[in-house]
């Protein structure tokens, strides 16, 4: 043994393609595993989707006995149905609407924000991002127990004040009211975008302007807007995108008052009253949406390309000037009290009275408290909760480092597919991202449907915001310091356990925070894919208020509040501190 | 120690191919100092590249101290963590993770079978000491300058006693100064270590300064190569004479050819020089003669069989002028002494030295 061991290492044996051999081994088993999982969590999904669209009779699985390819659900779907007469036109007007809504609070408060002497901003900035935290389905619940006709905080008040009659003169249960729902709870994550495409413009383009003899609305007309163009446009459709995906207002506000859109449509396929769930015709349905939101992500795509190129970043130390808001301070700040009333202050305080109350008149007591612990639901529901969050989160920062890695470094056939597929995901609704999993899972039983892993992996397609978080500090990174590594002796495990990863921490902690918010919030994909085992915290606070057990759920909701609260802060100095950097 | 034969490597671009190395052959003994001299996109840093095993080539093998590490016919292409190197990039490319001990222990700390702590800590503090960076250990890398970023890298390249130094223009990023000083400690470090050396740079006065051997690349191509005064007083053409310093060029026809010498008249004027051509040359043959700044007299009174031009400017140097002279439309560029009182316009002698031109076939 000894002697075989101090031969010297035969160098003449043939190596195939260099950067395989750079990988080694253990190399080549990581990154053939990162790719596997991609394909594993993003495409077979939608394969499947895919097919069970095309497959028949609608009530069967797509590859159940007695399943054959067909056009009946297409048929069923698209001729002369509901779904063209009003869930297509539902879902234009509420996603129109609500976009409209976020787009001008959300650029209002960035402005002010980030451009005026505005008093209190740092402060203003931490609330405005509460909506950000909070998942949707507690803030639509909140609203409810605020703006219903009949028992709302806000009608009752009213009421007293105008002296008018039951019930209104309020109805949150309205297509008005579920577009301004959604508007508001979206403003945080374009208004954080907007900010940053404020923040980095050069403020001599504007300068210049002024020194041309342009008066100040002139100047934000013909120079601010315009170079603005493609950091405002990129938002819009993104929030576009998340405004197609909603899945927890319309189910909370718009069932209620009879409004199905898209989302809510393909869950209740799967979910019908007395009948066996219509996988075919949900397919099918869920088909056109995909269709539109691959459009709209190619068009941000193109859209983000051209922003590169369009530059208004060039680096360092900008001090933008500041407009003196002058006499517009006092309805600058009745506007940020207004939304910060309405989407943060006003939901956080009738979900915190009404889990001490009981929603009555009586006094403060701790009864809806009680009544949850003793939950036998509520305990697994919180380990859940934090099981998937995180464990998604380290699942897509891991997957999504090493993908953006290897697409970045690597040449290997089949590299531009992998990035287009990571970078779809973001597109994906999340209502269909839970149906192909369990779509996939029911056709393949390999024991995972109904447990608390299904949902795992079904949170896990989101690797594009790991891949873009990891592809922008991986080009910041210089080539250089990896070849030094080898340079020195150093295996490929060894860069990347020594080099990359130290290098790469910042972003991959920042992609971890923000995944595992994401995942804390998530409701239309534990609602999907429910079972009795998998129930997470969303899920258990939604089943509450159906069963009008409102001190529970606000109970539910307050317990949430708490966790996220002190998030918000910790983001806000991650926020500002990269703020700082750039 | 270091053999390379017919190195080539071809990348495909949005519009085709380039042939980055089109065949390139030398060899570096042992403890030698091998320098690639050339123009950014000669292929210098590629073939320093290939052989550190960071591309593979597409023909060509090339072996370190008898082990073959690329051979395109056989299939072998040994990946670099495996190449006995020492490598020092032009960024440094220190880690900014890292404080100093940590970046130059690292090629000692991924060796397999793993070296004992107090072995890697002597060794790496012999290499800061090598470079004079022993009081920076526990600096971060941040927190260095360039040059000490320099030393670092060095010392880094070093610490694992490598058969093979590599050093891709390391003296670039630094300033005019500093280069100049770092030129000669890097030259006293590598003669004390005896490590081989292979050293790729664009800047001449360095690849003359440090080298064994220069090898003067272009298009793909080593051009020429041997000892630096050779390389330098011998150039085969005019690319070479160009690169290599600055080089005056007289047009000029062949009167006579004998034993090895050349009588040429310059255009533009009656004066007939004798110069040592390889070449066979006929009478009548139109020629370039070349001579260095260093290798003319001027003079402001009529010399013998030395050339009258005007003088164009006088540019002061420091510790000695260039002077700029016109003969017709060419320029002439001399080394005068700074206290010589010429002023532009007037008129002057330039005196060359016969035996130190070169003359090429026009």
């Amino acid at each position: 043994m000894a002697v075989q061991a101090d031969q010297a290492p035969v160098v003449g044996v043939a190596r195939r393609k260099r950067r395989r051999s750079q990988l080694g081994l253990a190399g080549s088993i990581v990154v053939v595993g990162a790719a596997a999982a991609a394909i594993y969590l993003v495409m077979a999904p939608l394969l499947a989707l895919l097919a069970t669209a095309f497959r028949g009779p609608s009530d069967l699985l797509p590859f159940e006995p007695g399943a054959h390819w067909t056009f009946d659900n297409l048929v069923d779907v698209y001729v002369s149905t509901p779904l063209l007469s009003s869930v297509l036109p539902n879902t234009a007007i509420f996603v129109a609407g609500s976009v409209t809504v976020t787009f001008l609070t959300a650029f209002t408060l960035a402005w002010l924000v980030e451009r005026t002497d505005l008093p209190w901003r740092t402060t203003l900035f931490t609330a405005i991002l509460f909506p950000l935290l909070v998942p949707g389905v507690v803030m639509a619940f909140a609203w409810t127990l605020l703006f219903a006709p009949n028992a709302g905080w806000i009608n009752v008040m009213l009421r007293g004040v105008l002296g008018l009659d039951s019930p209104g003169p309020i109805n949150i249960f309205s297509m008005p009211g579920l577009i301004l729902c959604q508007g508001i709870a979206s403003v945080p994550f374009v208004f954080l975008l907007l900010g940053a495409a404020m923040r980095t413009m050069n403020p001599a383009l504007e300068e210049a302007s002024s020194a041309s003899g342009a008066r100040p609305l002139t100047t934000f007309l013909r120079v601010t807007l315009p170079v603005l163009r493609p950091g405002v446009l990129a938002p819009l459709i993104l929030a576009t995108l998340v405004a197609l995906e909603q899945f927890e207002m319309p189910l909370i506000i718009g069932f209620p008052a009879r409004i199905n859109v898209f989302s809510t449509r393909i869950y209740f396929e799967l979910n019908p009253e007395d009948e066996l769930p219509a996988y075919g015709k949900a397919a099918a349905v869920a088909l056109l949406f995909l269709v539109a939101a691959v459009v709209l992500l190619a068009i941000y795509n193109n859209l983000i390309k051209r922003a590169d190129r369009f530059v208004t970043v060039t680096g360092k130390g900008y001090r933008p000037t500041r407009y003196p808001l002058g006499r517009w301070r006092a309805p600058a700040l009745l506007f940020v009290g207004f939304y910060l009333a309405v989407g943060a202050i006003l939901p956080a305080v009738v979900l915190v009275w009404t889990s001490f109350s009981g929603g009555s008149n009586e006094s403060l007591n701790l009864d809806a408290y009680r009544a949850l612990f003793a939950d036998r639901r509520f305990w697994p529901a919180v380990g859940n909760t934090f099981l998937v969050a995180g464990l998604s989160a380290a699942v897509i920062t891991l997957v999504g480092a090493l993908l953006a890695w290897q697409i970045l470094r690597l040449r290997f056939p089949g590299r531009a597919l992998l990035d287009v597929v990571s970078f779809m995901s973001i597109g994906i609704p999340s209502v269909i991202a839970g149906f192909a999993v369990m779509v996939l899972h029911l056709t393949i039983p390999i024991g995972l449907y109904g447990t608390v892993w299904i949902l795992i992996l079904a949170y896990s397609y989101r690797l594009a915001v790991s891949t873009r978080l990891s592809r922008a500090s991986l080009m910041q990174i210089h080539a250089e310091l990896e070849e030094a590594s080898a340079a020195s002796g150093g295996r490929w495990l060894d860069t990347v356990r020594r080099v990359v990863l130290p290098l790469l921490a910042p972003s991959l902690m920042a992609s971890f925070v923000l995944l595992f918010i994401v995942g804390f919030r998530e409701f239309t994909i534990p609602m999907v894919l429910q079972s009795e085992d998998n129930w997470v915290l969303s899920v258990i606070m939604w089943k509450l208020q159906a069963d009008r057990q409102t001190a529970q759920a606000a109970a539910v909701g307050t317990l949430i509040l708490m966790f996220v609260t002190p998030v918000i802060f910790v983001l806000r100095r991650q926020l500002l501190s990269r703020q700082g950097d750039s | 120690m270091l053999t390379v034969r017919g190195l080539a490597k071809t990348y495909a671009t949005a519009d085709g191919s380039f042939q980055a190395l089109r065949g390139i052959d030398f060899d570096v003994p042992q403890g030698g100092f091998y320098t690639l001299l050339g123009e950014s996109g000669c292929g210098k840093s590629t073939t320093l590249r290939c052989i550190a095993g960071l591309e593979e080539p597409d023909g060509g093998s090339i072996s370190i101290a008898g082990h073959v590490v690329a051979d395109v016919e056989r299939g072998t292409h040994v990946p670099t963590f495996e190449r006995d190197i020492g490598l020092v990039f032009q960024s440094y490319a220190i880690w900014p993770h890292m404080d100093v001990f940590a970046n130059v222990a690292y090629p000692l700390s991924v060796q397999r079978p793993r070296l004992a702590a107090a072995d890697i800590k002597a060794r790496v503090m012999d290499a800061l000491r090598l470079v004079g960076m022993e009081s920076y250990t526990t600096r971060p890398a941040t927190k260095l300058s360039g040059g000490q970023q320099q030393r670092v890298a060095f010392a880094r390249a070093l610490v694992r006693r490598p058969k093979l130094l590599l050093l891709d223009e390391p003296l670039s990023n630094l300033d005019a100064k500093l280069r100049e000083q770092m030129r000669f400690e890097l030259q006293e470090l590598i003669a004390r270590t005896g490590v081989t050396t292979l050293y790729v740079t664009h800047d001449q006065s360095e690849a003359l300064a440090m080298s064994d051997t220069v090898a003067v690349m272009a298009a793909g191509r080593i051009v020429q190569s041997g000892a630096p005064r050779e390389v330098y007083g011998r150039p085969v053409d005019r690319t070479v004479a160009n690169f290599l310093g600055s080089a005056n060029i007289l047009r000029g026809k062949v009167v006579d050819a004998h034993d090895g010498l050349a009588e040429v008249t310059l255009d533009g004027g009656a004066s007939t020089v004798q110069v040592p051509s390889r070449a066979v040359l006929s009478p009548g043959a139109p020629v370039d003669v070349i001579f260095r700044p260093e290798d003319a007299t001027t003079h402001l009174d009529p010399v013998d069989g030395a050339i009258e031009c005007a003088v164009e400017r006088i540019v002061f140097q420091g510790g000695m002028s260039e002077c700029q002279l016109r003969l017709g439309p060419v320029l002439l560029r001399t080394v005068v002494h700074p206290v010589m009182g010429a002023r532009p316009g007037d008129r002057a002698w330039v005196a060359i030295q016969p035996e130190r031109c070169i003359l090429f076939a026009a």
